[in-house]
């Protein structure tokens, strides 16, 4: 791929109430996953990785946690003289002024516009951040300009009982093409189909197209997401349909959140996705290893730098610069960023947002489908408070 | 350059005495604490202590020393007011290549250094473990009014043969230099941390190197020739954490020392972090048959075996029913299945084959080269 010839927009005003409360601090894309990550790294390095040098992040609210994360882009080497990352904030509608939406009404798309404009490229890659992948876009491009749709939409075959009625998914027609992308309980499908192509929230169409797009729905003084948009044009035009057979979790809730970041802990997955030629980036942080003293039992898990580890983990998802005391029983979940948990704890199917403190003695459990969620920065130190939170 | 203080980093030698380990690469590149490389510390105090410009002179295969720098952005250096420059040697007009002692290598690189205008020249060695402000020791140089100011620590009597030695009189004075004693006078042994007033030594340089070239190294060399003529030079004492990690045994022993929780140390302090090239990549996987106790372990680790007491560096794979005890795996390394590694130093990307045992006692530590592989069957 050229530089110029493609450019990418990361769209992270995606559904997120599901995803309360770890929504309530950032947005979906910003999501910690996987020991290191946040969601939209593997976005980020799909799109470099394709040697995509033009990015725009569209952003709902502020974007501190987004700016904090990406910085210049020089972690994923988008920091160069040419292209570059570009943000655009405050993209979620519900939080601006009713007289200040007035203003916006015709303008809603004019930063993509514009970045679209500049980029001068010939395609546009849109990728929204609740699935995780490891996708080749230079795969994607060849696919694309060897079909004559001028929308290609990527999707993953998967089980129907593995969708829940919020997925969307393709309505394919029998020659690999998809006539809608649609929520599941909407798919004309035959209820006995068992495979069904879920979509990943991945859109390539030619530069042109999209900025017409943009334009004639501002001139609609349309202000609807970006993804609603590429779902009514492709409605409008059939789109290519491209399947992606790697590696994939779907992130729409909390239990889903969840079970994506277990399934990173059987191997083959973990393989997959950290471990192709297609490398995936994120934010470096200095670190120092982890220590594990005299005599811990951890199994079965990862484990990121910085950590100071005492009591036993078993089969969870340990994130940077996190302490587990003596007499801790961890098992079966996710540990964020900075957490501090005390001696003699019990935690089994919990998700711990970043920099709480946990403990000592307390126990805390969730169930796989309903994991226990505490919050960034919570402190718990005693039982009745972690009753009082559920 | 802003500042009036340019540090050079002395990076060339050798490391004859880490045998196999330096074998393709230099000294200061020798990984150590499983996610350093041994000039972090250097390079990691200069910018914590706002020395901003630095050179580092490298000679002897400089290959991943220059990969590991790069343009310094790991520890800061790529601002507008500073940088780092990474000095080869190179051949002058009067066929000059390689610099034949410390202060030598000063010599040939005068060019940069008088580019920089620094009105104080710090010079550092790239191969010791330790944390220190050299503002503190600029401050006192200073105070002093010293022509050359030269760190010094104390070590014990028995050890001091090994050592370069400061003789000092009660206000720290410097009076009498003695290369590795055989009686030693004092117990200040030279860190090889020297701060000079640049005009004073470029003087001096600029003299020798005309006429009888006598002024190579600086301890057997320049420090005599100053306090010959009287010039003022003092010993900086430091009481921190300080390791020479130019041995086998040194270096392991630095690593053991590294892996004791709340050591001297103290590598996690947020305020004085060691900086070093981040690479990106995975989280440790730990699979249903690790057993870890006292085990110091970073990214894209792979464990299903044992590891007791022992530091596993990036990229290093320990394969099911293997045990590591009491040692230092080096980066990238491949520890197959059912191995014993004991009291040992196991070289980067080194692969050690299933069921091999490689057994060093405390000492006599085993060591397994920069690049090996052992008890693999080449087909």
């Amino acid at each position: 791929m050229k530089r110029e010839r493609v450019s990418a927009i990361i769209n992270l005003l995606e559904p997120e109430d599901q995803l309360q409360p770890l929504t309530a601090v950032r947005p979906v894309g910003m999501l910690p996953f996987g020991g290191r990550y946040r969601l939209i790294d593997f976005q980020l390095s799909s799109i470099v990785n394709a040697g995509i040098q033009n990015v725009m992040v569209t952003v709902p609210r502020s974007g501190r946690s987004v700016a904090d994360h990406l910085r210049s882009g020089s972690d994923w080497s988008l920091n160069t003289i040419r292209g570059g990352l570009f943000l655009s904030p405050y993209n979620d509608l519900k939080l601006v002024a009713p007289e200040k939406k007035l203003t916006l009404i015709y303008h809603y798309y004019d930063d993509s516009i514009l970045f679209l404009k500049r980029s001068q490229s010939e395609y546009t890659v849109i990728m929204s951040t609740r699935n995780v992948s490891n996708i080749d876009l230079k795969a994607l491009l060849r696919y694309h300009e060897e079909r004559n749709r001028p929308v290609t939409v990527v999707y993953k075959r998967v089980a129907r009982s593995d969708l829940t009625p919020e997925n969307t998914v393709l309505q394919l027609t029998a020659n690999d093409e998809a006539t809608a992308v649609l929520p599941l309980n909407k798919l004309k499908a035959a209820p006995s189909t068992k495979q069904l192509a879920k979509s990943m929230s991945i859109y390539l169409l030619s530069t042109v197209d999209l900025i017409a797009l943009l334009q004639e729905a501002n001139q609609r003084g349309a202000m609807i997401s970006l993804e609603q948009l590429l779902c009514q044009f492709v409605i409008q035009h059939t789109a290519n349909a491209f399947e992606y057979t790697g590696y994939q979790a779907n992130i729409h809730d909390i239990q889903s959140y969840f079970a994506a970041n277990m399934s990173v802990l059987n191997e083959t997955n973990f393989r997959a996705l950290f471990y192709s030629s297609r490398r995936i980036y994120t934010k470096v942080k200095n670190e120092v290893p982890t220590f594990f003293t005299t005599g811990t039992r951890c199994q079965d898990s990862l484990f990121g730098t910085g950590g100071y580890i005492e009591g036993q983990v078993q089969h969870s998802v340990v994130f940077r610069n996190v302490a587990i005391n003596q007499n801790t029983k961890v098992k079966d979940s996710v540990i964020m960023q900075g957490t501090r948990i005390g001696t003699g704890c019990q935690l089994e199917n919990v998700v711990i947002d970043k920099n709480a403190v946990i403990g000592p003695n307390l126990s805390l459990k969730g169930t796989p489908e309903k994991p226990l969620v505490i919050r960034k920065g919570q402190q718990l130190f005693q039982q009745v408070e972690v009753a009082a939170d559920d | 350059m802003q500042d009036e203080m340019l540090a050079i980093i002395l990076a060339g030698g050798q490391g004859t005495r880490l045998g196999k380990l330096t074998k393709d690469t230099a000294k200061p590149a020798v990984p150590f604490g499983g996610r350093y490389r041994i000039i972090d510390f250097t390079l990691s105090n200069c910018a914590n202590s706002g020395v901003n410009t630095v050179g580092v002179i490298t000679q002897y295969q400089p290959l991943e020393l220059n990969a590991h720098i790069g343009s310094g952005a790991s520890w800061g250096f790529d601002s507008l007011n500073g940088g780092v420059t990474v000095l080869q040697p190179y051949s002058s007009s009067e066929g000059e290549k390689f610099f034949e002692g410390t202060a030598h290598a000063i010599y040939q690189n005068i060019a940069y250094i008088d580019q920089q205008q620094p009105k104080y020249l710090l010079v550092l060695s790239g191969d010791h473990i330790y944390k220190m402000d050299y503002s503190k020791m600029l401050k006192y140089h200073q105070e002093k009014k010293a022509a050359l100011t030269v760190g010094v620590i104390p070590v014990k009597y028995e050890e001091a043969k090994r050592f370069g030695m400061m003789n000092t009189d009660a206000t720290n004075r410097i009076i009498e230099f003695e290369e590795k004693p055989a009686h030693p006078k004092s117990n200040k042994a030279s860190m090889g941390i020297y701060i000079f007033n640049w005009a004073t030594l470029r003087s001096y340089l600029m003299k020798s190197y005309a006429t009888d070239k006598s002024l190579e190294d600086f301890g057997k060399n320049v420090i005599p020739s100053y306090l010959a003529n009287n010039e003022s030079v003092y010993a900086y004492a430091f009481k921190g954490y300080w390791r020479d990690v130019g041995t086998i045994k040194s270096l392991w022993q630095a690593n053991m020392e590294f892996l004791t929780p709340h050591n001297r140390l103290n590598i996690a302090d947020q305020y004085w972090r060691i900086y070093s090239k981040a690479e990106v990549l995975p989280p440790m996987f730990l699979t249903a048959t690790s057993q870890l106790s006292n085990a110091m372990i970073v990214d894209s680790c792979y464990v299903a075996g044992e590891i007791d007491h022992s530091i596993l560096s990036q990229r290093v794979s320990v394969g099911m029913g293997s045990r590591i005890i009491d040692s230092m795996i080096m980066p990238g390394a491949t520890i197959g299945k059912n191995v014993v590694i004991d009291h040992a130093l196991i070289g980067e990307e080194a692969v050690v084959g299933d069921d091999a045992r490689i057994i060093g006692t405390k000492e006599r530590i085993a060591v397994v080269g920069y690049h090996e592989t052992v008890g693999v069957e080449q087909s």
